[in-house]
């Protein structure tokens, strides 16, 4: 999953979370707080009701921190659910028996908010949830007993208001676990193209690459089988030249597309070989570790220095100078002249590397240099 | 300073453990024209030559990778110590082994490509105290001078040194460059000694530093330079 993607669905997950914290806010504040100082003088311990209050309220902070800070809550959840039973059973407790359940008794329909909240990032969210509910339930059926008003007319406004609590408040919750997996699906759906559409493009480009290799190899053996069906002898040294040549550009190609360590010398090396096995003696030199360099330079760079083994007789001195702003390869042979006129000097102003091919030791052997600089 | 008269020839001790590579390095010395170079002991350990009759010999030639498995580089620093003038030829001709072995206070590295024609050459300098680089080591002072921040290598002396490596011969290069055959002796050599003042301290170094500047390669103020950027590469490593 990508950076992006992983905050659009941390931007979804923490919406429904500020969504859940305000709900238990906007409860306990526009609810239970006027409830407790709407009925302070119908309790009968005004301050248990208080202090009930506060400690629901404590326990909402708590946990809305821990949510919203994407923390576990220190203790585990279980005491604080237990605290949220405790706040029930204490409004309960603080009311005249002839009030459970009724206005006064805001507790038992309001604490299954904060045990959403509590249970909120767990995966067993809703088996926790639905024990909770449920073991508020036998509290303040508990409490109805203790009270001696088990009535049917209280126990159908306890239906009633249970049925209406415990829907708004496992209903909330799984709307807001259901965002969260919406999002998931999301993102997974998007990486899913995302991974189809970069499958594709890849497919593309080594389409391109393959058709584009075709051409060079094309380009790289044509001349000489062009010669070859023209009648020319196969013993004639030019011929002989032209063919090592092809065979040099072919094995450039292949050794390019191989995953080497040090792709540049690898094709060198691969290149040097193959001389070698033409009886040619070659000497192979390097220093220097080569900085990584593009496809288009390395090309470059070998270009002049391969056909110069190509053409060599008897011998080649091939070398390797790297810097970390400079790379040099340079061939010195006894090969005749390149195609290219002696005394030339090659500027590839795209990659920025500089080629000259000169005559040395009096014409009796070739020098190839080419020279990278890093821009 | 080839054509220097010798009062005598430089005696030479080899540690080398195979026998068709000791005879080359006899033939080769027994080709030179001017008969320069005297064998005086061989062996196949440092201890059996330097026991025995190399024990004043004025070079030791020294294979890093004996047969038997031992590498010779941890021994470098306390035979320059004692005042030896160790030149160390190897199969492992790239930069680092180079740099390591120079590192190491040796007087000089050859390749063992290169030691037919430079072999004779390099022994007659060192034993003078006079910097000789044979062309692998000069690929490797490029390379190494390339990575550091400061460099100390002109870029004269840098051009001299890649030709050089590359092949040519110093007539070559001179032509190539414009100049001397001695500005390109001049180049190369003086390159050898700035990094002289890098590695580990030895009399032999020091000697050379002294016979540089006797013979107008560098002046005494080069050297105080050079030994702050070697300090700056010791930093750096």
């Amino acid at each position: 999953m990508t950076a992006s993607e992983t905050s659009v669905r941390r931007s979804y997950s923490l919406g429904a979370r500020r969504a859940a914290v305000s709900v238990v806010a906007a409860w306990h504040l526009g609810f239970d707080l006027v409830g407790t100082v709407g009925f302070w003088d119908s309790y009968r311990f005004p301050w248990l009701a208080a202090l009930a209050w506060v400690l629901y309220a404590a326990i909402a902070v708590v946990a809305a921190i821990a949510l919203l800070g994407e923390q576990p809550l220190r203790l585990g959840v279980w005491p604080y659910a237990a605290g949220a039973l405790a706040v029930s059973a204490m409004v309960m407790a603080a009311c005249e028996p002839g009030d459970v359940v009724n206005a006064a008794d805001w507790a038992w329909g309001s604490v299954g908010w904060l045990a959403m909240i509590v249970f909120w990032p767990r995966p067993t969210w809703l088996r926790d949830l639905s024990v909770f509910l449920l073991a508020n339930v036998v509290v303040t059926l508990a409490g109805l007993a203790l009270a001696g008003a088990l009535d049917p007319r209280s126990l159908s406004k306890f239906l009633v208001v249970s049925v209406g609590a415990i829907t708004l408040q496992a209903g909330a919750s799984a709307g807001g676990h259901a965002l969260d997996l919406a999002a998931r699906w999301a993102v997974e759906n998007s990486n899913r193209t995302a991974r189809a559409e970069a499958a594709q493009k890849a497919a593309d480009q080594v389409h391109a690459d393959r058709l584009a290799r075709y051409a060079e190899v094309r380009s790289a053996v044509a001349p000489v089988l062009n010669l070859l069906a023209g009648g020319a002898d196969p013993a004639d040294p030019d011929v002989r030249h032209e063919s090592a040549v092809g065979a040099a550009r072919l094995r450039r190609l292949i050794a390019e597309t191989d995953d080497a360590p040090d792709p540049l010398l690898h094709t060198l090396r691969a290149c040097a070989f193959d001389v070698e096995r033409r009886g040619v003696v070659v000497l192979f030199l390097t220093a220097g570790t080569v900085p990584p360099l593009p496809l288009e330079v390395r090309r470059a760079l070998v270009e002049a220095p391969i056909e110069g083994m190509a053409r060599a007789r008897r011998q080649a001195r091939v070398t390797l100078v790297a810097t970390p702003r400079e790379v040099i390869v340079s061939v010195l042979t006894d090969a005749p002249s390149l195609p290219v006129a002696d005394g030339s000097r090659a500027a590839n102003v795209a990659t920025n590397v500089a080629t000259r091919v000169e005559a040395e030791n009096g014409g009796s052997q070739l020098w190839i240099e080419s020279r990278w600089t890093a821009p | 300073m080839d054509r220097e008269p010798l009062d005598r020839p430089v005696t030479l001790a080899v540690v080398e453990d195979t026998p068709v590579v000791l005879e080359g390095i006899r033939s080769w010395v027994a080709a030179d024209p001017g008969k320069r170079v005297e064998i005086v002991a061989s062996g196949n350990t440092v201890d059996s030559v330097l026991d025995g009759a190399g024990a004043h010999a004025d070079v030791l030639l020294l294979d890093l990778e004996l047969d038997n498995g031992v590498n010779s580089l941890p021994r470098i620093p306390e035979l320059v110590a004692a005042g030896r003038r160790v030149v160390v030829y190897s199969v492992h001709e790239d930069d680092a082994t180079v740099m390591a072995v120079l590192q190491a206070g040796a007087s000089t590295f050859i390749a063992k490509n290169e030691t037919k024609e430079h072999c004779v050459d390099t022994i007659v300098a060192v034993a003078r105290d006079r910097p000789y680089v044979p062309p692998v080591m000069a690929g490797a002072l490029v390379a190494a001078d390339g990575q550091t921040s400061r460099p100390m290598l002109s870029a004269r002396e840098r051009e001299a040194l890649l030709l050089w490596f590359q092949g040519m011969n110093k007539q070559s290069v001179a032509l190539r460059m414009g100049i001397s055959e001695a500005t390109v002796k001049q180049y190369i050599e003086r390159a050898r000694v700035k990094y002289a003042s890098t590695g580990r301290a030895a009399p032999t170094k020091t000697t050379l530093l002294a016979r540089a500047i006797q013979d107008g390669l560098i002046t005494a103020d080069d050297i105080i330079e050079y030994q702050s950027l070697a300090a700056d590469h010791h930093t750096r490593d």
